[in-house]
């Protein structure tokens, strides 16, 4: 699950920090002359920058290789379900509700009137794809599901008032 | 003689500005704090407020928080800026008349008139509210909010002047001369000159871009058969959002610059990296607001991956050069630690923190089921709550120790560790929420997405207790401002 991971990802990171700056905060009672410190301290910047450069490059490579803006690629004879969503205040407009497990489904979403955002949420109540629905544009969310249940489509921009109850549903069979 | 005391005079006039500014923006912060807990308590299952008084206390609290922090930042840079150019007093003044009058005009449009589409106000909400609010009210926000765009602009257009006059341009003030080899590293400009010339770039197209889609938005509410591209206008909207909140914490860090060498008696000087990473902060800023968008794919591919990677790399100057510059200062040094230097240094850890979350979800692939869930407000409460509004409180305590001789007190003390541990508890509530998929500007939760609402709220006390604690400090140096004379100043930092 992307959240988990992006939750423990942080976690070791803000860690580190907070080590690094107790640390320091501890040492900064002792006076040193400052420039051993700032010899030894300028070298080892280096090597530093070099390792977040590297980290932050490979986090890069790897995450921009798979975007949820394209388009799978369907094996033969496989067409695509398209369902057209139409978000208004306060609810969802959708050309088909029901699906099967394993079926490719491309998800055409625009707005009548404000921006509006279609979250895409599991029994567990977790996020698995969204995007923004706007007026005048339409934006795609691809997605296969791969559990039966009853899926919970949320608004994820705020939109007014009742935006807390646009709730819509859609249901997934084996 | 009669040249000193002109000097105290000015420089104690000149203060009396500055602490306004703080003051207004330590009230203010102070006071949406309470709407955030107000908020949290009815997520959290324990308040039952209406839906149209959630949304308005949301849209005044992102308003609000934005806006005094903004100010405040201001009144810090312009104090600190002001040592190496001419500023103008009358600008000065102004922008905090301006501010004044769009608070008031905001308060009213949202509390009076039941305005309430929240700080972004994304087109074309501000006119298509289902009858929720009316034009009056919409056309008092947005107004207002225009009314407050002007003066900081006009406060930006003088730094700007300034800047010029003394250096000859901003690409000179930002230091290019030095890295085109025309002049030596040992010239280039203070520490305070550089960031205050990337903030003038960055805001004044911030709020040019904001201008123009309020100006937009309001002709839309006046005529609505007035029309224009919704994405255009989310591009402006966030150009400039994303900007001027940002901006908040380039102006707030001079006070690091300035104070923490001071107390730590070791120089933090200029270097070619140094200004390679403002330069590279001020193109990054300008241009990173695309990851607000990253959920919508009609925008041009390009533009999106940018985001990830711009965010990515905007990362890079605070992590390599400033945090670490800091951290360098503070080692081993034999700092003397008090209110200012420990608020100075709990924001540099703030605002390194908050790198952490924002680069998790500027990444596509996590933003794809994070984006608007509360990861987000638990990333810019932790970079605005623990780094850039520390950085405020840094400064008011700096500015009482060397224009006063109000001291700290053990409930300084208190207020410190108090505000610290609540506004870090307040962003990891926020964090854990988005990472169980609890969307965020939403009036009600679903049972299992209360709990962490309820202890942000229980957190968000404690936030309060410490920001007063803060501010009546403030209070009481501005009762007793000028009690301690300019040439105390370096005496009481050593």
């Amino acid at each position: 699950m992307v959240q988990t991971v992006a939750w423990i990802t942080s976690l070791v990171f803000m860690s580190l920090i907070v080590i690094v700056f107790f640390a320091v905060a501890v040492k900064s009672k002792e006076r040193r002359d400052y420039e051993p410190i700032k010899k030894k301290w300028y070298k080892a910047r280096k090597f530093y920058a070099t390792t977040v450069i590297t980290i932050l490059v490979v986090a890069a490579l790897g995450t921009l290789r798979q975007l949820p803006y394209d388009q799978p690629v369907y094996g033969e004879a496989v067409e695509p379900t398209i369902v057209d969503v139409k978000a208004l205040q306060f609810g969802w407009d959708m050309s088909q509700t029901e699906f099967k497990v394993g079926e490719p489904v491309e998800f055409h979403v625009t707005s009548q009137d404000v921006t509006h955002g279609f979250g895409i949420y599991n029994e567990d109540k977790t996020l698995i794809a969204q995007t923004q629905a706007m007026p005048e544009y339409t934006n795609v969310v691809y997605i296969t599901f791969d559990e039966p249940g009853t899926y919970e489509i949320l608004c994820m921009e705020y939109c007014g008032l009742a935006h807390h109850l646009m709730i819509g549903e859609i249901t997934v069979t084996e | 003689m009669s040249k000193d005391i002109a000097y105290h005079y000015e420089d104690k006039s000149r203060n009396k500005l500055v602490a306004a500014y703080l003051l207004t923006g330590g009230l203010v912060i102070g006071l949406m704090m309470v709407f955030g807990i107000l908020m949290l308590l009815n997520q959290g299952g324990i308040l039952n407020l209406s839906p149209a008084t959630f949304y308005q206390f949301l849209t005044i609290h992102g308003t609000g928080m934005i806006g005094a922090a903004a100010l405040a930042a201001a009144g810090l840079m312009w104090y600190f800026l002001g040592q190496y150019v001419q500023l103008s007093k009358k600008i000065f003044v102004w922008n905090l008349v301006l501010f004044i009058i769009a608070v008031v005009m905001v308060i009213v449009g949202i509390f009076s008139f039941e305005y309430a589409s929240a700080w972004t106000f994304l087109y074309p909400l501000p006119a298509l509210s289902a009858n929720a609010w009316g034009t009056i009210g919409a056309l008092l926000y947005l107004v207002g909010m225009l009314v407050l765009g002007t003066g900081f602009l006009l406060l930006y257009i003088d730094t700007g002047r300034a800047i010029i006059r003394k250096y000859g341009s901003l690409t000179k003030g930002l230091g290019w001369d030095i890295l085109f080899g025309k002049k030596d590293v040992k010239d280039a400009p203070p520490k305070a000159v550089i960031a205050s010339t990337m903030v003038t770039i960055v805001n004044t197209t911030a709020i040019i871009a904001g201008a123009i889609v309020l100006i937009m938005n309001i002709i839309n509410v006046i005529n609505p058969s007035f029309t224009f591209d919704p994405l255009l206008a989310k591009n402006l909207t966030y150009a400039f959002g994303h900007v001027f909140a940002n901006a908040i914490i380039y102006m707030a860090v001079i006070v690091v610059y300035e104070l923490l060498p001071k107390y730590a008696n070791r120089p933090w000087g200029v270097s070619k990296l140094f200004l390679v990473a403002w330069t590279c902060s001020t193109i990054f800023t300008l241009v990173i607001y695309t990851h607000h968008m990253l959920m919508d794919p009609v925008m041009p591919r390009w533009m999106l991956i940018m985001g990830q990677v711009l965010s990515y790399a905007n990362g890079l100057p605070v992590l390599v050069v400033t945090a670490y510059g800091a951290l360098m200062v503070v080692y081993k040094s034999g700092i003397k630690w008090d209110m200012a230097s420990r608020l100075a240094y709990l924001s540099m850890f703030g605002w390194v923190i908050g790198v952490v979350p924002a680069i998790i979800d500027a990444t596509i692939v996590v933003n794809h089921v994070m984006h608007n869930t509360k990861w987000v407000p638990g990333h810019f409460h932790m970079y605005m709550g623990v780094g850039a509004v520390v950085m405020l409180f840094s400064f008011m305590y700096y500015l009482a120790k060397v224009d006063s001789d109000v001291q700290d007190t053990m409930l300084d003390k208190i207020g410190f560790f108090c505000y610290a541990i609540a506004m870090f508890s307040i962003s990891i509530q926020f964090l854990v929420s988005g990472a169980i998929s609890t969307p965020r500007r939403w009036a009600t939760h679903f049972p299992e997405w209360m709990g962490p609402a309820q202890f942000g709220a229980i957190a968000g006390v404690f936030a309060v207790i410490g920001t007063l604690i803060f501010v009546i400090h403030f209070i009481r140096y501005m009762k007793n401002r000028g009690t301690a004379g300019s040439d105390m100043y370096e005496k009481k930092l050593a």
